[in-house]
Order: structure tokens, then C-alpha cells, then sequence
């Protein structure tokens, strides 16, 4: 794939927009939070320096929180299947690519995320400095954008100006037009030297390495994961802001004639998320469920189907759990265990 | 939502619509329709976390079953109408009803929900327009107990700290309620600080999840909560352990409490209270020794007959022992509706103004007489069970009720419909069919929080700003509006705003609390912390931290009382009524929620495994509950939650509405109903049909 160097990245993040509807996270009415919203004249320059997460990840962009499968008008079945304008997300960061492309594999089949993440082309950005949280080198997510994770991928250079890689040949062909300098090949020795120094400065994560293997060995007792789901509110945060949680349920609504199925967010950590018609549950408890959880997030078993671990490392839910049972705490808490 | 794109337009920051902690959230908005939340990370209070509720607010306000014109009631059914023609049914009715019987006879719900402009407006509707102190809302039913109490022993009803001091805090006292299930984002933030090092007392009959954290349970029997304080002050006095200098430079009357508790001794209220001597004796120490003891309670203390007394001896606790007016300590109610520290602050309320001045207080009254350009009436306002009373002795003939839905909520879900029944004109201003709306004569479509701006303030007094993500479905509008276009066809034109930030201008000329304080002001800082004046341009996160605002804190001497009923041979065990953290009020909001919904979907009746073994209760099993005032059928869940002897039941749902079973038996100062405790039988159904 081609490289380019780039003087400055919003000269880029112009050119794209210029050609379709250009997405950035930015702080709403310029306030100090961080939300995927469409670029306009207000956006501030694209941030370098210590990276922030949005606070939500990309996922909603193909896995929207609802959804309308179909409808029925009391005769017929209408499709809904999306028909989406082309759009860029531009400035992921690894972690959230590498979620992507988990979803990518668990929506393989199903159109509606198909088409709408088809028409998206992604353009990422290599984190320079670990954020607040993150630990994406502990489980292979970052911090430099991983090949074949996006269409355009963004370096910052320590010298100066930017490496710009083409990795799919829609990326390489919206760039046409804009002035760039193919690069030399010792840019990419340089990256991957860059990426060492990064990840040298996360701080350790032996937390998170000792949990896991915990976790693989089952060697956490029931009572420690009853007292963690004590600490569960069954808030559904976790797996609303996790970019890999890909659970829905479905229900039918009353619509203007006859009604409409529409799918949704669901989140394991509810009661009735497994719970049978019978009133059976197999995980009744919230220590079960939060047990489940974290399974599903670190186990070798998934990690086989999908090519990696569940978590790619961003912090999300430590953040938001009212309940201080996000994956620090949590790690903490099991790799302590006797 | 529709399936073409799903191209996020815009994200507007607001406050949740739930409950008094007051998160932020972002409404993201596409296509013209909010379909999610994003927590918002720089808010003071939620710093990037929400709750079930708030993580539901999209489903919450779903346009889908919306009422979306005014409707009038024509044989029994609904058929839309004009504005035009829905004021003039209303007009005529007012108009003849104060005519013929004055404008007593005439009385205003407001809500707890609403903002506090809409609060603000429905008290000037009634005392200005209509000319009547009957207005009140559903504080009545959740923490009345705490302003009539507080207001006595200190001079203010409201919260004493802030939220931020959780982490101030070495010991966090939680009374007589489950923050992580009613107030999560707070209950959580107690979490954090336990697991963080700060000691936890616990004092609840049911073993709640912060019970289970606890370093220290009372789970004493319900509605015993006076004999235990009383008991601790015992303890505390007869061990030196009360705050001498604090008791000698800020209270008064400490001669006349200690006689009282000296009644108390700890043999006397293990008894009374089922809590071992030992844990008394702890719970005493712990609380008096901590530096900094933050103390926090719920419905469990204000639900009883006894709640303003309850309120008043956790005031003497913190009194004595010192706990308040400085960082981490201090009495701190959690308000259930996310407004009803505001429409307290409006004064809809039928004895008090905004900002609490008095309506007996000629001097308040002629100030806003003469604001409102309007002569203001002096007679004593009904509360809202005074109402519903009136209106079946036929002296209360036409009610106005703002987005509550008294007939789910209320106790004596009987009384209230006959009562609603027997007016002559009931108009509902409402977002959704609710059974009270149901009842109506006219019914009015307001906007919801995310159509209309506003303010909204939190139980640690801290006014916020809420924005309109979206325009209000078809001829929906703000209640405030609705209110000042009706008080002009009543004949009074000083309601005529021009938009919500008109009213909250007059609002804060006319409340000392609210005098600082600006829609600017509060966009630019998170929102402001009442009192908020020249003497505190920046608001006020501690209050009485020099003085009380009544000067002295007063100590009051309270007698245990026990529930007015109790079990007996008819009806065994006593009955409780509990909240959701999935579920809010009436469920009216919460219930369009597939994910909550499916939860709890029929109700559900909690029952520890004693009472279950004994009656071959199972899980799911179907059980009738019987009181003496009505019978409700739903589902047992088995749970040592509920101690034995007790059952409980969430009053979230309309197929099995626990206030049909509740006491109507009131606290004599606020007539605050006795939901918590009263006397059942419980019936396995299965069993019966075997
Ligand atoms: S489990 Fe937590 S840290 Fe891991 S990807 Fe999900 S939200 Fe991020
Ligand atoms: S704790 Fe209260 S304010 Fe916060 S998200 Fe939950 S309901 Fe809303």
C-alpha cells in the first residue's frame, strides 16, 4: 500500500470531507465532552498530543442502539434495510478499530450492519502517548493502528508532519487530488520503533495479565464474583459504552398501520437477559452475571472464534460503572485473589 | 430512526428527567428523533455514569404514545379538540365554580417533574389567577416529612451538603433507604468511597445491598426508627460521648432531649427495635467518633405517621453528635423525583411562596401582591390528600392536575379515584394516557424535558439547565405556557412570558435563593448550588456552616410511636412499599423501555424464605395480598432482603398497584400517608387451586 507524508492532518481531514459527510469526535456546543459528530465549521482542529476517547465508541455508527428490521402494515412486510450515504469516520484510534473489526466478524451475516458499514470508509490515528485508562498493548489493540484496520491511517512523525498510509484502494483513491510526497520506506522502520517508546510508557498492567490468566484457569472463586456482582447495579453502561458488546433483543411496536420490529442494545448484566419463560435463569445471580461478563471479555475459548480477546483495552467501563466493577477494578480485585 | 441513515446531527447536553441526583446526559439526536444517551464526563455530579433510567431516557420519550392535541371527554371517550375550544370548557367551568363557591373550590396539582418553571407557574396560576392557596404536589408523598421537620430544627428542609462530600466523609450513615437502587449514580459514588476506605452504617429493616457492604447493619423493625435514635442518644449522653462545644455554642434546648431519651435506655429499645444492645452501642460509638460522619436517609424515615418526628430525631442525632455544618458530615435527603427540591423551592406548597415565604406572613404576601399585581389570598391552602378529601365532601368541585398520576402513586388508590370521579372538571396537563389522565375531562398536551427549556434542581440545591433536543410533537407545549395562555382567558395577563427565561428571571427577583442566578450564570457553571445571592455570588455547597438558618439548632424531644397498623390475626405481616432502581414512579416513563419492562414485568412481591416456607410459596409462584382496604395479585420473589415477617412490593405498576393495599392513616403535621408499613395477608394462589 502506498505512503505519503502529510504536513498537516487537517488538510486531509478537509480534502475527505469535501467528498462525503465527514464524522469527528469533537465537543458538543463546544463543551469539554467528546462525541462522534459531524464535521462543520465550528469543529476545532483535529487534537495531538495526550488522546482522549470519545466517550462513546464508533459501534453506533453500524450497530445503532435501535434499530427497525421491518415493518408489517397487516398485509405485507416491508424491508427496512438501510441504504446509507457514503461516510468517513475520521481519527480512530486503534483500540476502536480493532473493535470494528470484531464486529466486522460477529455481523458478518447480517445486512443491516453490512450496509451501513460498508458505506463508512475509517481513517485512524496512532496514539503518541498512552491515555487515561487505556491498556490496549496488554491485549494486542493498540496503540499504533493495527494493518488492515483501516482504509487511512494517520502517524505523527517525531521529527515532523505525518505519515499518511493508503491501506485499501478506496482510501488511496479519495486522496487523489490532494498534493502529497511518497515517502520513504525507513518512515515505516521509524513507526514501528515509535510504537516501542509508546508502549514503554503505559503504565504496567500486570492487573490485567494475572486476570486473565485467572479467568482462563477458572481460578476465581464463586464467592468473589458474587462479591463483585453485589457491586452491579445492572446499569447496562459497560456494555453500552464497551466497543465490542454486540448483544440486542428485539420488539415489536405499534406503528402508524400494523407494527414495526425494532432491534436494540441489550445488556447481559439484566436478570432477564437469560431468563427463561419458565422464570429459569441460568445466571440468576448478578456475581453469574458479571462473571459472564468478564468471560466473555478475556477467554481463550472466544479469543479462537473471533482472533482476539473481547477487550481491546479502552477503559470505557471503568469510567462509566456507577458501581466501581469497570475492568480495572475489577482485574484488581480477581488477579489479588489467593 | 428510520432505516435510510443513521447519521448522528447533533448531541444536546441536558439533565435527567429521573431522579434528584441530577446527571448529565447527552440526547443524541438523528433524523429529528432522539435515539440514545451519551453520559456526559464533565458533569460535576455524574462524572460519565448514569443508571438504568437515565441509560433508558431515549425509550422514556418516545414519541410513540404521545398525546399530541388537547382532548375532551364526550360520552365517556376522548375526541381531540382546539386549544380554543378545550380553554373555553375550562374557563367556563373555573369561572362558574368561583362564582358559586369561590376560589376555594378550585384546586392545582403540580409535579415534581416539571421544571421549575412550570412549577413556578402553577403556583401563580392558583394563588394569582384562580385565587386560592390549594396548590401543592407529590412531595407530599415523599419527603414533606423532611421540610416540615428540618424547617423546625433547623431552619431549612433542604439537603445540609453536597454530593462531592461522599468522599469527604469517614463514616457514611445510610437510614431508612437503598441509594444504589433509587439514587444509583449517588449510591454508587457511596460505593466507591466504602471501597475507598470510608466505614458504612447501615440502618434499614430490609438487608439492602449496602447493608450487605456494611461495617455495620441495624436492621431494626419497621417503623421503629424513633425508638432507635432515641436509644443511640441515650447511649451517647450516658457515655460523655455528645459534641459538648458544638451542643453549648449552637443548640438549644438539650435539657429537655436528654430527659426524653433518657427514657430509652438499651434494653428498652432492642426490644422495641429488634436491633442487639451491642449494635446500638457500636453504631453510637462509630457515629460519634468518626471525623467527618455524613449522614443520609430516604422514604424508609419519611413514609410513616411519624415522619416528621422521624425527620426531626435524625436531627437530633446529628445535632448532638456534631455531625453537620461542616464538609462530610451533615443530613442529607435523597429526594425521589428529579425536581421535587425545586417545585419546594417554587412554593407549590399551599403554605408557603417561592423560596419559603410563609403565605401567613402578611409582609410576603402584600411583596408578592404587589409583584403579581394582584390581591393574594390568605386562607390556608388544602394539600393534595386535603383535596381529594374536599372533593368528595363536594367543597372542592374542579382540579388541575400537572403530569402527576395520584391514582397509581397515592395510597388508597380508591379514595383517590372516587374523589377524582365526584369533581366536576378535571383537567390533566399530561405527555402520555396515564390512568389519572384517563379520568379527565379535558386533557392537555404538554411538552416533555428534551422539548422545552428549563431548570431542574438537584437534591443538593444545585439548579441546572435542561435544553430542547427536539420540537414538540404536534400541539404539545411547555406547561408553563399552557398555564399563562389559560390565567389570560381567566382574566389575569401577569403570566404572559415570552419564553422560560423570562420566568426564571422573575423567579429569582422574587426568591433570596435563587437571586444570583441566571440562565447564563448556571449554562456557564454546571449549574448553581442554592442559597446563590450577593453574599454567595457563587452558590453555596455546605449550608449552616456558621450558624443554622433559624439561628440555633433546636433540639425537639419525639416519642416513639409505633405504625398505626400493626399485624394481627386477620392480617399477619406487615407490608412495605419499595422502589425499583429500574423503575420510577408510576413506571409511565420507565415502562416503555423493552430492557426494563421485561425486568419486572407484572410487579413483583418480595418475601423472605420463613414467610415463603410457611405458606409453600415459591418462586414465581401467583399470591393475592389482602389488606383492609383492598387486594392486588402478583408474583413472589423469595428474598432475604425482606426480613421475615415483612413483605414488600414496588409501586411501579398499574397491573398491581401496592397502593390499593396502603394505609391512608396521615403524619398529623404534613398528613404525609403512611406507605411504609401497614398490615397484609398474603394468599399462594397455587396452592388454592390445587
Ligand atoms: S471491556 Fe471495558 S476496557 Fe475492554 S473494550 Fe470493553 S469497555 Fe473497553
Ligand atoms: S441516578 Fe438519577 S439522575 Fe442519575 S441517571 Fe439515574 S435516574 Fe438519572
Amino acid at each position: 500500500m502506498k505512503r505519503f507524508l502529510l504536513d498537516r492532518i487537517d488538510r486531509l481531514r478537509d480534502h475527505l470531507a469535501s467528498q462525503r459527510p465527514l464524522f469527528t469526535p469533537q465537543g458538543n456546543d463546544g463543551s469539554a465532552e467528546l462525541n462522534w459528530l459531524p464535521l462543520t465549521r465550528e469543529t476545532p482542529p483535529t487534537a495531538t498530543g495526550r488522546p482522549r476517547l470519545p466517550t462513546c465508541p464508533a459501534k453506533q455508527f453500524f450497530f445503532p442502539e435501535r434499530e427497525i428490521l421491518f415493518r408489517f402494515d397487516g398485509n405485507d412486510f416491508k424491508e427496512t434495510l438501510p441504504k446509507p450515504t457514503p461516510q468517513i469516520l475520521f481519527g480512530v484510534r486503534s483500540c476502536d478499530l480493532c473493535a470494528i473489526a470484531y464486529q466486522d466478524r460477529f455481523f458478518q451475516q447480517d445486512p443491516y450492519y453490512q450496509a451501513r458499514r460498508r458505506a463508512t470508509l475509517l481513517v485512524g490515528i496512532d496514539c503518541q502517548i498512552p491515555c487515561d485508562g487505556g491498556f490496549c498493548p496488554t491485549v494486542d489493540a493498540g496503540p499504533f493502528v493495527r494493518d488492515g484496520m483501516a482504509d487511512l491511517v494517520c502517524h505523527q512523525q517525531q521529527d515532523e508532519g505525518w505519515l499518511l498510509m493508503a491501506q485499501s484502494a478506496e482510501g488511496e483513491a479519495l486522496l487523489r487530488g490532494l498534493d502529497l510526497k511518497a515517502a520513504e520506506t525507513s518512515r515505516i522502520d521509524q513507526r514501528t520503533r515509535a510504537q516501542q517508546q509508546v508502549i514503554a510508557r503505559f503504565p504496567p498492567a500486570t492487573h490485567i495479565e494475572t486476570g486473565i490468566q485467572r479467568i482462563n484457569r477458572a481460578e476465581v472463586p464463586a464467592g468473589q464474583w458474587q462479591a463483585l456482582g453485589l457491586q452491579c447495579l445492572a446499569c447496562s453502561g459497560c456494555t453500552s459504552l464497551c466497543p465490542t458488546c454486540s448483544c440486542f433483543t428485539s420488539y415489536d411496536r405499534p406503528a402508524a398501520d400494523g407494527f414495526e420490529r425494532e432491534r436494540c442494545w441489550d445488556s447481559c448484566l439484566y436478570d432477564a437477559f437469560q431468563r427463561e419463560a419458565s422464570g429459569h435463569n441460568p445466571s440468576a445471580t448478578a456475581g453469574q452475571r458479571v462473571e459472564r461478563f468478564w468471560f466473555h471479555k478475556f477467554s481463550d475459548e472466544y479469543a479462537k472464534t473471533f482472533g482476539r480477546y473481547g477487550c481491546t483495552g479502552c477503559g470505557r467501563c471503568e469510567k462509566t460503572c456507577p458501581g466501581v466493577i469497570g475492568v480495572h477494578s475489577v482485574m484488581k480485585s480477581i488477579s489479588a485473589a489467593p | 430512526m428510520d432505516a435510510a441513515t443513521h447519521n448522528i446531527s447533533r448531541i444536546i447536553n441536558t439533565i435527567c428527567p429521573f431522579c434528584g441526583v441530577g446527571c448529565g446526559i447527552g440526547l443524541r439526536v438523528e433524523q429529528e428523533k432522539i435515539t440514545g444517551v451519551e453520559p456526559l464526563v464533565s458533569h460535576p455530579v455524574s462524572q460519565g455514569k448514569l443508571c438504568a433510567k437515565g441509560w433508558s431516557t431515549a425509550y422514556a420519550v418516545d414519541p410513540i404514545d404521545r398525546i399530541t392535541t388537547p382532548l375532551i371527554k364526550e360520552n365517556g371517550t376522548f375526541r381531540p379538540a382546539s386549544w380554543d375550544e378545550a380553554y373555553r370548557v375550562i374557563t367556563e367551568a373555573f369561572s362558574t365554580t368561583i362564582a358559586q363557591q369561590g376560589a376555594d373550590a378550585l384546586g392545582v396539582i403540580a409535579c415534581a417533574r416539571a421544571t421549575n418553571e412550570d412549577c413556578y407557574a402553577a403556583q401563580k396560576f392558583a394563588r394569582a389567577a384562580l385565587g386560592t392557596n390549594n396548590i401543592d404536589h407529590c412531595a407530599r408523598i415523599c419527603h414533606s416529612p423532611s421540610v416540615a421537620g428540618l424547617r423546625q430544627t433547623l431552619g431549612s428542609g433542604a439537603m445540609t451538603n453536597s454530593i462531592n462530600d461522599i468522599e469527604k466523609a469517614d463514616l457514611i450513615v445510610v437510614f431508612g433507604c437503598d441509594p444504589t437502587e433509587n439514587h444509583s449514580v449517588l449510591g454508587g459514588r457511596i460505593i466507591g468511597a466504602k471501597m475507598a476506605g470510608a466505614r458504612l452504617l447501615v440502618i434499614d429493616p430490609r438487608k439492602t445491598r449496602l447493608a450487605q457492604m456494611a461495617d455495620l447493619h441495624l436492621q431494626l423493625q419497621l417503623g421503629t426508627n424513633i425508638a432507635l435514635i432515641n436509644g443511640l442518644l441515650q447511649i451517647i449522653f450516658a457515655n460523655g460521648w455528645e459534641a459538648t462545644e458544638f451542643l453549648n455554642s449552637r443548640c438549644e434546648n438539650e435539657a429537655a432531649l436528654r430527659a426524653r431519651v433518657a427514657e430509652y435506655p438499651p434494653e428498652r429499645v432492642a426490644a422495641i427495635t429488634g436491633v442487639p444492645e451491642e449494635k446500638l452501642i457500636a453504631a453510637a460509638r462509630i457515629y460519634t467518633e468518626a471525623e467527618r460522619a455524613l449522614l443520609t436517609y430516604g422514604m424508609g424515615i419519611t413514609q410513616y405517621t411519624t415522619g416528621t418526628n422521624n425527620v426531626i430525631s435524625i436531627s437530633n442525632l446529628a445535632l448532638v453528635a456534631g455531625q453537620i455544618g461542616r464538609e462530610g458530615t451533615g443530613i442529607n435527603p435523597l429526594r425521589g423525583q428529579n425536581n421535587v427540591q425545586g417545585a419546594c423551592d417554587m412554593g407549590a406548597l399551599p403554605n408557603v411562596f417561592p423560596g419559603y415565604q410563609e403565605v401567613a406572613e402578611p409582609a410576603s404576601r402584600a411583596r408578592f401582591a404587589t409583584h403579581w399585581q394582584r390581591p393574594l389570598p390568605e386562607r390556608k391552602g388544602l394539600t393534595s390528600l386535603g383535596m381529594t378529601k374536599e372533593a368528595l365532601n363536594g367543597n372542592l368541585r374542579c382540579m388541575l392536575i400537572m403530569g402527576e398520576d395520584p391514582v397509581v402513586t397515592d395510597p388508597d388508590q380508591h379514595h383517590v379515584q372516587r374523589a377524582l370521579e365526584a369533581l366536576d372538571l378535571l383537567v390533566v396537563i399530561e405527555l402520555v394516557m396515564t390512568e389519572t389522565a384517563a379520568m379527565a375531562d379535558v386533557i392537555l398536551p404538554a411538552a416533555a424535558f428534551s422539548e422545552k427549556e428549563g431548570t431542574f434542581t438537584n437534591c443538593e440545591r444545585r439548579v441546572q439547565r435542561i435544553a430542547p433536543a427536539i420540537p414538540a410533537p404536534g400541539e404539545a407545549k411547555p406547561d408553563w405556557q399552557i398555564l399563562g395562555e389559560l390565567a389570560g382567558r381567566l382574566g389575569y395577563h401577569g403570566m404572559a412570558w415570552p419564553n422560560a427565561e423570562a420566568i426564571f428571571n422573575e423567579i429569582a427577583t422574587l426568591s433570596p435563593l435563587y437571586q444570583g442566578m441566571s440562565y447564563p450564570r448556571l449554562a456557564k457553571n454546571h449549574g448553581l448550588q442554592w442559597p446563590c445571592n450577593e453574599q454567595a455570588p457563587n452558590g453555596t455547597s455546605l449550608l449552616h456552616s456558621k450558624a443554622f438558618s433559624r439561628g440555633k439548632g433546636r433540639l425537639i424531644p419525639v416519642s416513639h410511636a409505633g405504625p398505626a397498623e400493626m399485624p394481627d390475626e386477620a392480617y399477619p405481616l406487615f407490608f412495605t412499599t419499595t422502589r425499583l432502581h429500574f423503575h420510577y414512579g408510576c413506571g409511565s416513563m420507565t415502562r416503555k423501555s423493552p430492557l426494563l419492562e421485561r425486568e419486572t414485568p407484572n410487579g413483583v412481591l418480595f418475601i423472605n424464605p420463613a414467610d415463603a416456607q410457611a405458606l409453600a410459596i415459591k418462586p414465581q409462584t401467583k399470591v393475592r395480598i389482602s389488606s383492609r382496604r383492598g387486594e392486588v395479585e402478583t408474583r413472589a420473589v423469595i428474598t432475604d432482603e425482606v426480613p421475615p415477617g415483612t413483605v414488600a412490593m414496588p409501586y411501579h405498576f398499574k397491573e398491581a398497584p401496592s397502593n390499593r393495599l396502603t394505609n391512608t392513616a396521615q403524619d398529623p403535621v404534613t398528613k404525609m400517608p403512611e406507605l411504609k408499613a401497614c398490615a397484609v395477608r398474603v394468599t399462594n394462589l397455587e396452592a388454592e387451586c390445587k
